[in-house]
Parts: structure tokens; sequence; C-alpha cells
């Protein structure tokens, strides 16, 4: 009884201080600036990835048929598994952007926390498993091209970019495990939150 | 002219902001630059989804909604900063230069319900902001009974905590 006389005294210092929160004059006009910027920024954040995606996979497919048309069949299935690489990366950048959206505020809190953990297990997935997949089926292409290349570019040339290769292979390694490493934090704190609503 | 989107919308901002932005302070103890950027993500959410409102609830339940994931995004977006002492949330509160009794007595408030846990927080705030078992059930998605266990609860420790800050 005493407890909820305090929480009644509680309720209504809560409902003094919201009646006095104002309308401020110029809100509506800020908040419609900022649903402006807000559009621009998701349209960038959804389609950003695939835009550049796609203009690589154009740019290296018109590589491969304009400027070094390989003629072997190992450089052919090598070219084959970088563009097949590229395309899957898209493929999974669409999936990935389906999944973002269905992570909706709109939703319940234990249904949103759902959605969000379905999207970070499927980012773990990709990080851990499809993406150096990916990577590795790239670099093999790449070097099945190699032979074929190095009939018409100089040897240390060839090295230099076989060199760079590798060092791009071992920037893209820390790069794959930051991800990792972000997604399960990231999990494991929303899997928390989800036991804390269920409990 | 406006389109019949942005009267709704207006509409809803002007019925609904002041609640919006209690609950936003709350949350962030009391910050005011964080709690109206948090008031402006969601209120962005609402114009956003506003054409996929199907009235299968109330406006204002929809709102909470809305505001409550918010509010746990923000979380998860911050989840690097370092916590906060009581002293430094007793400082982060608003009105720090004039405090009459009232605001003193929120800030009280505020700083209580900034020690506890995230979730904790947005419940005691619906039960603050006068809300019944049945709808904060479905701003949450459990169990109404469910929902009066973990509110006892939080009000057993929001007592604590204000006794332990000297306030009880």
């Amino acid at each position: 009884m005493v407890m909820d006389n305090d929480f009644k005294e509680f309720q209504n210092e809560w409902n003094n201080n919201k009646n006095n929160i104002e309308l401020s004059p110029n809100g509506i006009n800020t908040l419609y600036d900022k649903i402006k910027k807000k559009e621009k920024a998701n349209y960038f954040f959804y389609y950003g990835t695939i835009i550049i995606l796609l203009a690589t996979l154009i740019v290296i497919s018109l590589f491969f048929y304009y400027v070094a048309p390989v003629k072997e069949i190992l450089s052919r299935i090598g070219a084959g598994l970088m563009i097949c690489g590229l395309i899957v990366r898209i493929g999974i950048e669409i999936i990935s952007i389906g999944k973002a959206k269905r992570m909706n505020t709109i939703h319940n809190t234990l249904t949103a926390t759902e959605n969000t953990i379905r999207f970070h297990q499927f980012r773990k997935v990709i990080h851990s498993i499809v993406a150096p997949i990916i990577v590795g089926l790239y670099t093999i292409g790449f070097y099945m091209i190699t032979p074929e290349f190095s009939l018409y570019i100089s040897r240390w040339n060839l090295l230099l970019i076989d060199i760079s290769y590798i060092v791009i292979a071992i920037i893209l390694f820390f790069v794959i495990r930051k991800g990792i490493k972000k997604e399960m934090v990231i999990l494991s704190e929303i899997m928390d939150l989800r036991n804390e609503i269920t409990e | 002219m406006k389109s019949n989107q942005n009267i709704l919308f207006e509409e809803i901002y002007q019925q609904h902001h002041a609640m919006v932005m209690q609950m936003c302070l709350g949350f962030v103890r009391g910050d005011h630059d964080i709690a109206k950027d948090l008031q402006q993500e969601v209120f962005i959410s609402v114009w956003k989804n506003l054409k996929t409102f199907r009235g299968a609830s109330s406006y204002k339940t929809w709102i909470y909604r809305i505001t409550v994931n918010t509010c746990l995004q923000h979380v998860k977006k911050k989840k690097k900063e370092p916590t906060f002492s009581i002293s430094e949330i007793e400082n982060q509160v608003p009105f720090p230069e004039q405090k009459t009794p009232e605001k003193r007595a929120i800030s009280t408030l505020y700083t209580a319900i900034g020690q506890l846990n995230e979730l904790d927080r947005l419940l005691i705030m619906m039960v603050l902001d006068n809300q019944d078992y049945d709808t904060i059930a479905e701003v949450i998605g459990i169990q109404p009974t469910n929902v009066r266990v973990k509110i006892h609860r939080v009000k057993k420790r929001l007592k604590k905590i204000l006794e332990n800050n000297g306030n009880g």
C-alpha cells in the first residue's frame, strides 16, 4: 500500500513534467528536414553497396570481353569464378536488405528483437562461411588467369600483381574476422534482451 | 498544399510529442540532446510507416512500440559508451542551474530510472504514463500476467534505488 502511494506520487511528477514539455515552434519543419536527409541516407545505405558491386561486375565483365578476352579454358573458368563470386555477393546483399527492412520498429518488442536476432545470425553466417568462400573463389579464379596473363605481362609486373593480391587477401581476412566478432557481440546482447523479455 | 499524410502526421506529432519526449528523456537519464535525437528518430519512423498503419491498435500503442524499439536500438548503437556513475547521471539530468522542487523531483526520478536496466526502464515509464497491463503487453509482445510480475519487480527495484539515493 505504501509502495502504491509512493508510486502515485511518482506518476504525478511524471505527468506534470510531461505536461510542461512544449512543442517547439519550428519542430515540425526541422523534423521534415531530418526525414528528407534520412530517406537519402537510407537509400545509400541500402543500395550503395549494390551499386558499387554492380559497377565492379560490369567493369570486370567488360574487361574480360573487350580488353583481355582470355582464350584458354583454365583462364575462362578463372574469369567465370571471379564473375560468379561477384554475382553471389550481389545476391546476398539483396537478401540482406530484405532482412534489414524486416527489422522494423513498428512490431512489438519481442518480434522486433527476434527479427534483429535473425538478421545478425544471417550476417554471422555470411561473414564466417559465405564471405570466405566468395573470396576463395575469387582468389582461385584470379590465379587461374595468371598463367595466360604471364604470356602478355612481364614477369616482374605479374609478380607485383600476385604479391599485391596476397596483401589484399590478408587485409580481407582481418576485415572478415572483425566482422564476425562484431556480429557475435551484437548477437549475444540481443539474445540477452530477448531472454529478459521472455523470462 | 499539405497532403493527407502530412496533415495526419502533424496531428500525431502534436498529440504524442510530449509522451515520446518524456519516455526518451527517462530512457537516457534526462540527457535532453540525446532525448531530442531519439524523439526525432521515433517520428521519422512514424512518418516512414504511416502508410502501412492498418489500425490494428491505437496510434498511441503503435507509437509506444516505435518508441520502445527505437530506444532499445539506441542502446545497441551506443553500447560501447562508458557506463555512468550516479554522480555523473545526476549532473546530466536537465535543469541543473535552476532546480525548483518540481524539477528536482523529476531529476531524482530520471536518475533512479537510469539505474534500472533498459527493458525495466521502458516498462516502468509506461506505468508512470498510466498505461494498463494489456497495452504494455501489446507493446512488448508478452502476456499481461507476465507484465504484471515484471512490473511488480521493477517497482520494488525502483523503490530500493530511491531509498539508497536518499529519496525513498
